[in-house]
């Protein structure tokens, strides 16, 4: 096969794959559809039969899919955005997690929340997640310059400078957040648990929609980077003589990554290690190629996400296992794994 | 330019979707000021709330309840536990097919009660306030969204309890030490804890913040209760009295040196539920014992 059919081809069973996880996890759950089984129940709802109860129609839509649509948006796109920044640092290691993102993120969607309790009820919803995204942005986007700025001197990347400064600001993050979460009283501020171990409970289809757009515009301008982040695999300058305008890369990638990832925290809170995992299992199949991993790691991600929630909420139901837990369970191993094999290189 | 069309667009777009999803809330709240029907399906989302629906003989209605609702303890054989507010999700409250949720509006988490409140399920949120005064006003509150008109002999039991309770001369100064594993936490002004102690003839050890706080000795130390009170099973999981009295600033206070040490089952004392005028009468009755 040829190289585009042959991603085509992966495309494909990955789609597939992923739409076979999706009608399972539609299928689970502790509601129970009564003498109407579950698929039945679903059919009646594709049909638009007006004999499904409301609950059951509540369920279906308003809690699994959204829920389901969730879980896959936000697995592409912390995904993607781990891919993106392992091109950008030429570091398998580089994720938003790791690198401090994410708590960024965290901080000032907390600060945002904490103030913008003052005068939220006079806003609309969709402005109120508005508001926190795009602190939460701010925060991903300036956590983000620093340990670019920090680690990176003459287009050459300093690993351990890179993950100490993720570890400073995930460290700054945690206590100021800890601190805004200890004096706001009135559950303005979700918990701890839901900013360190992440939770997709609270979906809904207005977030939905807003994650959509985002992972719209990040992938038109990233997924057609395949090629350039391979030139880029070879050093700047010689990327540079390949026509490649790495400057213009470069800022193209912090800024697509930095409003992903914070648009994902915003809604889901911290959901670890899932930019570390995608690209690893992606980079042993189809080596260090941009081209293939790029956009298939939009879809893994999104297989690895909804089959992690999926298990979450049926594991220890009715009660759940926050996300996150899982995900640092299957990452954790892969993080070793990858410092054993990179040893010399770090 | 360019950014500025697109930023507007999305700004559109998301707006119209919000615009339809208000108009099917609002439905859903007029759907609770309908008139209350009875043999509903009941979950209850909070110990007092639990125990008004059980005492006005509406127990077997009740479905699904939380973690704070501790009795009566028949419940357990009928209701689902779904576990504590803080972490619940509504597909299990869905799974037990309510057709009426009670909540207060305390420790509520905001997202699952949008979720509640968009399910279409009818949902009655009570403000609740640890006064007898709160108590008598949710009991009526809880009784005409059941629809049972017959509560006022909940209140007048509450009144009769509330008789019986002493008044102790010397007013002991109570700590109430919550104990969960390590985490040590003491309640402050505003905490339904505070306000039974001052029910039962006590006063709360601690007057400089509300809601509850970390333990930390020199607060202990410089709030000196009379009497440390705890929840049975705080007490147990504390390692029982010695245990108690091993807790950092403890040794230096009244309560410390004349081991002064009293526990109540937690749900009795926080519910603020038809057994408010009994919780009242038992710490009264421990208070006095230990002021002898």
């Amino acid at each position: 096969m040829k190289a585009p059919s042959k991603l085509y081809f992966y495309l494909v069973i990955s789609a597939v794959l992923l739409v076979i996880i999706a009608v399972l996890s539609l299928n689970t759950g502790v509601y129970d559809f009564g003498e109407n089984s579950r698929f039945r129940a679903l059919w009646q709802f594709i049909k638009g039969d007006s004999g499904l109860s409301l609950s059951d129609k509540y369920v279906i839509w308003d809690v699994r899919a959204a829920r389901i649509i969730m879980a896959i948006l936000i697995g592409s796109m912390l995904s993607v955005s781990g891919t993106s920044l392992q091109g950008l640092f030429k570091n398998p290691l580089a994720t938003g997690d790791l690198i401090g993102l994410t708590s960024g993120a965290t901080l000032l969607a907390a600060i945002a929340i904490v103030l913008g309790g003052h005068f939220k009820e006079y806003l609309p919803e969709a402005v109120q997640f508005s508001l926190v995204g795009i602190a939460a942005f701010i925060g991903s986007f300036l956590s983000m310059m620093l340990v670019y700025r920090i680690s990176t001197s003459g287009g050459k990347t300093n690993v351990v400078m890179m993950l100490l400064t993720g570890v400073a600001i995930t460290a700054i993050g945690f206590s100021i957040t800890g601190f805004l979460i200890y004096i706001s009283k009135d559950e303005q501020l979700r918990d701890l648990t839901f900013w360190n171990l992440g939770s997709l409970a609270a979906a809904t289809w207005t977030k939905n929609i807003i994650l959509a757009i985002v992972a719209i515009i990040a992938y038109i301008i990233l997924l057609p980077k395949g090629k350039a982040l391979n030139a880029m695999m070879l050093g700047e300058k010689d990327a540079q003589h390949l026509g490649i305008n790495v400057e213009r890369l470069k800022k193209q990638i912090i800024i697509t990554v930095a409003l992903m990832v914070g648009t994902c925290v915003a809604f889901s809170g911290t959901i670890g290690f899932v930019g570390l995992i995608v690209p690893y299992i992606l980079r042993l199949l189809f080596k260090s190629n941009y081209v293939f991993i790029l956009p298939l790691s939009a879809m893994c991600g999104s297989i690895l996400l909804l089959t992690a929630d999926t298990f979450s909420r049926s594991i220890v139901a009715p009660s759940e296992l926050p996300i996150g837990i899982l995900t640092a369970l299957m990452g954790g191993p892969i993080f070793i794994a990858i410092l054993v094999k990179f040893k010399k290189s770090l | 330019m360019k950014k500025f069309i697109l930023a507007a667009s999305v700004l559109v777009a998301v707006y119209s979707c919000k615009k339809a999803e208000t108009g099917a809330k609002e439905n859903t709240t007029e759907a609770i000021s309908e008139a209350p029907k009875t043999n509903n399906k009941i979950v209850t989302l909070n110990g007092g709330i639990t125990e008004i629906v059980a005492a006005l003989g509406h127990e077997k209605e009740i479905v699904g309840t939380d973690v704070t609702s501790t009795y009566p303890a028949s419940l357990k054989a009928t209701a689902k536990d779904l576990g504590h507010m803080r972490s619940m999700t509504i597909e299990p409250i869905m799974a037990v097919n309510p057709t009426l949720i009670l909540a207060s509006d305390k420790d509520i988490n905001p997202e699952l009660m949008g979720k509640i409140k968009s399910s279409g399920i009818q949902t009655e949120v009570f403000k609740q306030e640890y006064t007898v005064e709160g108590t008598k006003k949710l009991i009526e509150q809880v009784a005409k969204a059941i629809g049972n008109t017959d509560y006022q002999k909940l209140n007048d039991k509450i009144d009769a309890d509330l008789k019986q309770v002493q008044p102790i001369a010397k007013k002991p100064k109570v700590l109430f030490i919550y104990a969960r594993g390590n985490m040590l936490m003491v309640s402050g002004k505003n905490t339904p804890m505070a306000s039974l102690i001052t029910l039962a003839g006590g006063e709360n050890a601690v007057t400089d913040f509300e809601d509850f706080k970390p333990l930390t000795p020199e607060a202990v130390v410089k709030a000196n209760p009379d009497v440390l009170f705890f929840f049975e099973t705080g007490l147990q999981g504390a390692g029982g009295n010695e245990g108690a009295l091993k807790m950092p600033g403890v040794s230096q206070t009244n309560a410390g040196k004349n081991k002064k040490i009293i526990a109540m089952d937690g749900g009795l004392v926080s519910g603020f539920g038809p057994r408010v005028g009994e919780a009242a009468v038992g710490l009264n009755k421990l208070l006095i014992e230990s002021t002898k």
